[in-house]
């Protein structure tokens, strides 16, 4: 499972500036709530600002139910450049996926 | 029947893990006004989905002691959960997205506004048919619609209509295309009204324009793009009034209405407009919604968000909201259609965000035809000088496009 991070200053409409992207994964065998807070808040760490990530990765959690358990602020994508953030990250994350996976093939035909 | 037989009753579900939304029954109870019931009464719970009845039973016999002729839903209904109410409890039911549904198709007047409705309703209607038909196989439900012999084969019937007219309605968009490379070549900018339904969208259009474009106090007033053209400090604009948005609807309509949706995503400019008389809450919600709907549409170009119907509050007041929903909107533009305060300042706003026109320097020759050329370019563009000189030296502002359909793409100087 692998979780990236995209530090970033936005407008409501724009992405204004980024800041750092950061990639964090874990082997599990099955996802839980826990398990993903955790990662999260590994990927987060030390980075201010507020925490956004997609409604479905939280299980639709409600948002004051996801700030108790980060122990962060938190919301879900309200605006554009959000949105855009978020998209960012998706894509970081599934080639960051892609290449670990890759890697590992590799080592196991080596 | 008459729109005054037509009575129903407002069933919204609240599941308790939430917190309670007030403004789901006021949206529902204006919705179904739009669509002429006359409503008996609202009623609401808290629980959790019941697999048969999506409410508690008791609620909606509660729901039927006032006799309506429809009960209408918040929440989305199954199938199954259709069948049982109708069966067992002998009532017409509705939800929210067919109650939507209906008000599109009684307002539906254009071609185009008829056959998007019909791709929304045949989206809706395709799982649920297959639902039903892998239900009627089970031996669990009747046969439904009449069908008969023909019951096996309407879900490949619908999936056919579907398509013919997603070809007809792509021809529709390509038209659209055009219209708006030829609008642009002729020097306008195209400028898009978007924003949740009953924001003032059209009220604003005729505002600005001058028009008397159809403008009620009622959602999905407005279902298909019209435009009218407006002068912004020498600026020639198009403005395009289009359908509201609305919180939680499903993807396949909003697809449904791709090819008026695109008049916003190939705008210059979008005005977001927002009605700022809504209590806070509210706002907020239908702010995120809109800009949910605009990523949805692909938006790529500037928007300007406009809090509408400032003259219901104080302006200190507007100020107050305007500010706190400054993380949604940026630099909002308070502005009120009806009584035309902040609409100057609106039109030097748009001329601001719109983007500068390039200048150009053109060689013509000294001709008749040359001549000919230079007065169509007063129409299509910004003259800034000429020279008459051996050959006549023509500065001026205006888009590539504007030259390139007067044929002087080739007679740039730079």
């Amino acid at each position: 499972m692998v979780c990236a991070a995209v530090s970033a200053r936005i407008s409501p409409n724009f992405l204004e500036r980024i800041g750092s992207v950061r990639l964090t994964h874990r082997w599990a065998s099955s996802l839980d709530i826990n398990l993903i807070s955790d990662i999260i808040i590994e990927a987060c760490n030390g980075l201010p600002g507020t925490i956004i990530a997609e409604s479905g990765d939280l299980y639709n959690l409600e948002v004051w139910r996801v700030k108790s358990i980060l122990g962060r602020d938190f919301k879900y994508p309200q605006t554009i450049a959000e949105r855009t953030a978020v998209e960012l990250a998706h894509h970081i994350s599934l080639a960051g996926r892609r290449l670990i996976r890759d890697g590992r093939d590799m080592e196991e035909r080596e | 029947m008459r729109s005054e037989d037509k009575t129903a009753v407002l069933l919204v579900r609240e599941s308790p893990g939430r917190t309670t939304d007030p403004y789901k029954m006021t949206e529902l109870c204006g919705l179904a006004h739009a669509a002429g019931y006359h409503v008996l009464t609202e009623i609401s719970q808290r629980r959790g989905r019941d697999h048969l009845f999506q409410m508690g039973r008791g609620k909606i016999e509660e729901a039927l002691s006032y006799h309506p002729n429809k009960l209408i839903f918040y929440n989305p209904l199954s199938p199954s959960q259709v069948y049982n109410i109708r069966s067992e409890l002998g009532v017409q039911v509705l939800d929210r997205f067919n109650l939507i549904l209906e008000i599109f198709s009684r307002r539906a007047s254009t071609r185009e506004a008829k056959l998007q409705v019909e791709l929304a309703r045949l989206s809706y209607d395709a799982p649920q048919v297959r639902n039903a038909l892998a239900l009627k196989k089970r031996g669990e439900q009747p046969g439904f619609r009449g069908a008969g012999a023909y019951e096996q084969s309407m879900y490949h019937d619908i999936r056919g209509r579907m398509a013919k007219i997603r070809s007809e309605l792509s021809a529709v968009e390509d038209m659209g295309e055009n219209r708006r490379q030829r609008r642009r070549e002729q020097g306008f900018d195209l400028v898009a009204l978007a924003g949740y339904t009953n924001a003032g969208k059209s009220t604003l259009l005729n505002s600005l324009t001058g028009s008397e474009v159809r403008a009620q106090d009622q959602p999905f007033t407005t279902l298909s793009p019209t435009t009218r053209a407006l002068e912004v400090l020498g600026r020639r604009v198009l403005l395009t009034d289009t359908v509201g948005f609305i919180d939680d609807l499903p993807h396949f309509l909003i697809k449904a209405f791709r090819s008026t949706l695109s008049e916003i995503s190939e705008a210059d400019l979008v005005l977001l407009v927002a009605d700022i008389s809504d209590p806070m809450p509210l706002l907020r919600r239908k702010l995120i919604a809109s800009h949910k709907a605009l990523w949805d549409c692909d938006v790529a170009s500037p928007i300007v968000t406009v809090l509408n119907k400032a003259d219901r509050l104080d302006e200190r007041e507007a100020e107050d909201k305007a500010e706190r929903v400054s993380d949604l909107a940026p630099h909002p533009v308070l502005a009120s259609a009806v009584t035309g305060r902040g609409l100057g300042l609106l039109e030097e706003c748009l001329s601001q965000r719109l983007q500068p026109l390039p200048e150009h320097e053109i060689r013509l020759p000294y001709t008749s035809q040359g001549l000919s050329q230079l007065s169509r370019l007063y129409q299509s563009t910004e003259l800034v000088g000429v020279r008459y000189e051996e050959e006549l030296i023509v500065r001026l502002r205006g888009k590539k496009e504007s030259l390139a359909r007067a044929g002087l793409d080739r007679a740039l100087l730079e």
